[in-house]
């Protein structure tokens, strides 16, 4: 079995100071057998450059303090631009319940609210991410 | 506080016990004779519920082990800590003989957000509701935005969404004068919360002060001085020695201009957020102050003028007795630190608390609940006798506080002062066996850790181990709570679907517009030549800063603010010279 590892990307604004969960939420899914990068981001357009160059899966931003929607606009949109559509993007953090239509509409396919559990993130991105895609021998 | 309460050696005990025999060796026996009277009834108890009582240990949060009960000899091995009074060295039970008899604690709500007049109108308010400070006094507790935070202006992309989010949008001289016209500067306090942007917040207050004819040497305040935190807090940051140098420059100019002002405050608070347990909490709040003492004798200033401007920002979690032991175990530390670094005049070796009560360990999930661990939290602040306090909100993992909710949490205090009679007597859990005990095992275990981070070559040095500690405790903290041995109702138990509506803040979505349109109003009306010319002196300055000298950079910035430079153009100078970057 050639199953891909699952590489996932994971941001959160420099201007935040709330990044207990991102990082744990990254140490767990280390430890769920994928593969994360990790970024500290000040402009989102940093986030799409990081998301192409390491070619990931899923890219998964932290946002506890506003600010989600232009983020979430700007990352989904030039995920697009650039063909990248099949790359799975979920956001976590304090995220008011009165965006998540706007943010699924951009293209946003989880939303993880304070007190998830790292298990759901990992059975969410396992059971939504691209199927891996088949490497010419 | 007397002027004039000096400690010297001669006076200083090692030991006020000593000489006395304050626990007989036939006392002692009797105690341990007890104590295993009880441990049979204990035991027996234990085989009841099938619970081995020989092996059998509860932990604290921080992991210490405690016994089931505690007896008189449990402390007797520390004399001297027992022999204490509230208001004497080393201050286990409180700085103030008094405690809260003649001035309860400071009900000290944190505010800001949006426009700064918006935020205002929220500090109006809540003065009306009761808050107020020490002695009675206007007291305001403000923070910045996350864009000032960044040391940028609203018109940068970055700021897009961010602008008045987590506190007040104000950029510049003007903005203060949004904020505080009217309001009499030389009769309040104003806490400026800020990050690494504090000189440049400071320079628009003392700007904006001068052009209203107030003497700087009137200002009462505090300027937080956290360049340290870059070590567990994932914000861009300067270098560590940078930040220690900037927060020394502040302290050296205070010293000098602001006597009323406090210029460092010691965030254990963001520790705890970050995931530090208590233990750890203590122990690397004590390391950076003391480092960061060092680094301001190092620059030729005098312990007993700048340490008694030191402040402490502290949590208060949910372990009731491990959180006040913390606090009581912090006091004794850091007095005895400051008394080994020089300083004579009690009061450099005061730990002032602002307790700010966990935000960390509230929860979404039925936030009405939170009153009540806030609660719990503040009656733990009062217990271990802190000066002053900020209760989060029930909101406060959902959103900005609510007008609704930021007065719940005022009365939350107004409750426990006015009726509970918490405040009748100083330290009122002085010389339980179990408090008394449980403050020696914080301190030793703190001690261990501080040890650590000296031999590591001080604080500043060691940003990588702090981080590595802290971030190991949260992630144990978060796999407790999954494998529900940390119990957190209506999270890992007591689940439920009833859904508790609340009302959810939402800043004006129009004040991001106006604070770009301020800018660039800003930036279009000033007189350019006088900018640039006070931005040139800025640069100037901050090179002959960054060579060690000491003293010149706020004056710099005063003229640039009140040239209308805003924080993100004097941030931009310093980010240049001394070097801007995520910390990890």
């Amino acid at each position: 079995m050639n199953q891909r590892i699952i590489r996932v990307l994971l941001g959160k604004t420099t201007m935040e100071a709330h990044d207990r969960g991102v990082r744990y939420l990254a140490t767990k899914l280390r430890e769920a057998g994928m593969e994360v990068i990790f970024i500290n981001f000040l402009e989102p357009k940093e986030i799409l450059d990081a998301a192409i160059q390491e070619d990931v899966d899923v890219v998964g931003v932290s946002s506890s303090v506003e600010g989600h929607l232009p983020v979430a606009r700007e990352v989904t949109r030039r995920l697009k631009e650039n063909g990248k559509e099949d790359v799975l993007v979920v956001f976590g953090g304090v995220i008011p319940e009165r965006d998540f239509a706007g943010m699924r509409e951009m293209g946003v396919k989880g939303i993880f609210g304070p007190g998830s559990s790292a298990d759901s993130v990992v059975e969410f991105i396992r059971a939504n991410v691209r199927p891996r895609r088949v490497h010419a021998e | 506080m007397q002027a004039t309460d000096k400690i010297t050696r001669s006076d200083m005990p090692v030991s006020p016990a000593e000489g006395v025999t304050p626990f007989s060796p036939e006392f002692i026996a009797r105690s341990r004779a007890l104590e295993d009277e009880w441990r049979a009834k204990f035991d027996q108890l234990a085989k009841k519920f099938g619970v081995d009582g020989a092996s059998y240990v509860q932990r604290t949060d921080s992991g210490l082990p405690v016994k089931p009960a505690y007896f008189p000899h449990d402390v007797a091995d520390t004399p001297e800590n027992v022999l204490a009074a509230p208001g004497v060295f080393p201050f286990t039970r409180g700085l103030n003989a008094a405690q809260y008899q003649f001035m309860p604690w400071a009900n000290q709500p944190v505010i800001g957000y949006g426009l700064p007049e918006e935020t205002r109108r929220r500090m109006d308010y809540l003065q009306a509701q009761g808050m107020t400070g020490y002695f009675g006094n206007t007291f305001y507790n403000l923070v910045y935005d996350l864009v000032s935070h960044e040391g940028l202006d609203p018109d940068h992309p970055a700021a897009e969404g961010r602008v008045g989010q987590c506190g007040m949008a104000v950029y510049s001289r003007e903005d203060n004068a949004r904020l505080f016209d009217g309001l009499p500067l030389d009769r309040m306090n104003v806490v400026h919360i800020s990050y690494y942007e504090n000189l440049p917040v400071l320079a628009h207050y003392l700007a904006y002060a001068r052009r209203r004819g107030v003497p700087w040497e009137k200002l009462g305040g505090n300027s937080m001085s956290w360049y340290y935190q870059s070590a567990y807090v994932g914000m861009t940051c300067f270098p560590p020695k940078a930040g220690m140098d900037l927060a020394a420059e502040l302290i050296a100019f205070c010293t000098k201009r602001m006597p009323r002002w406090n210029t460092l405050n010691l965030f254990g608070y963001g520790m705890e957020e970050a995931g530090a347990t208590a233990v750890q909490e203590v122990a690397f709040t004590v390391a950076a102050g003391i480092d960061y003492a060092r680094g301001c004798i190092a620059k030729g200033l005098d312990p007993d003028v700048f340490l008694g401007r030191f402040g402490f920002q502290i949590s208060q979690a949910n372990d009731l007795f491990e959180e006040i032991c913390k606090i009581r175990a912090l006091r004794r530390i850091w007095a005895r630190k400051c008394h080994e670094l020089g300083a004579r005049d009690t009061r450099s070796m005061h730990v002032r608390i602002h307790t700010h009560t966990s935000g960390a360990v509230l929860t979404a999930q039925q936030p009405l609940n939170n009153l009540i661990r806030t609660t719990l939290h503040a009656l733990g602040a009062a217990l271990a006798g802190v000066q002053a306090m900020e209760v989060s909100t029930f909101d406060e993992a959902l959103a900005i506080p609510t007008e609704h909710s930021a007065t719940m949490a005022l009365r939350i205090q107004q409750i426990l002062q006015e009726e509970s009679g918490l405040t009748r007597v100083a330290d009122p859990l002085g010389g339980s066996y179990y408090v008394e005990a449980l403050t020696n095992q914080i301190e030793s275990a703190a001690l261990k850790i501080y040890d650590e981070v000296e031999k590591r070559g001080g604080y500043h040095k060691c940003h990588d181990y702090v981080r590595a500690q802290i971030e190991a405790s949260a992630l144990r903290w978060r796999d407790l709570v999954d494998a529900k041995e940390r119990i957190l109702v209506g999270v890992n138990k007591y689940v439920s679907d009833e859904t508790q509506e609340v009302e959810v803040f939402r800043v004006n979505p129009e004040s991001e517009r106006i604070a770009i349109e301020r800018v660039n109003a800003l930036r279009a009306n000033r007189d350019l030549s006088k900018w640039e010319a006070a931005m040139a002196e800025v640069h100037r300055a901050t090179e002959r800063f960054a060579a060690g000298e000491v003293g010149g950079l706020i004056p710099a910035m005063v003229e640039a603010s009140d040239a209308d430079a805003t924080t993100g153009e004097l941030m931009a100078v310093l980010k240049a010279h001394l070097g801007w970057a995520p910390p990890h």
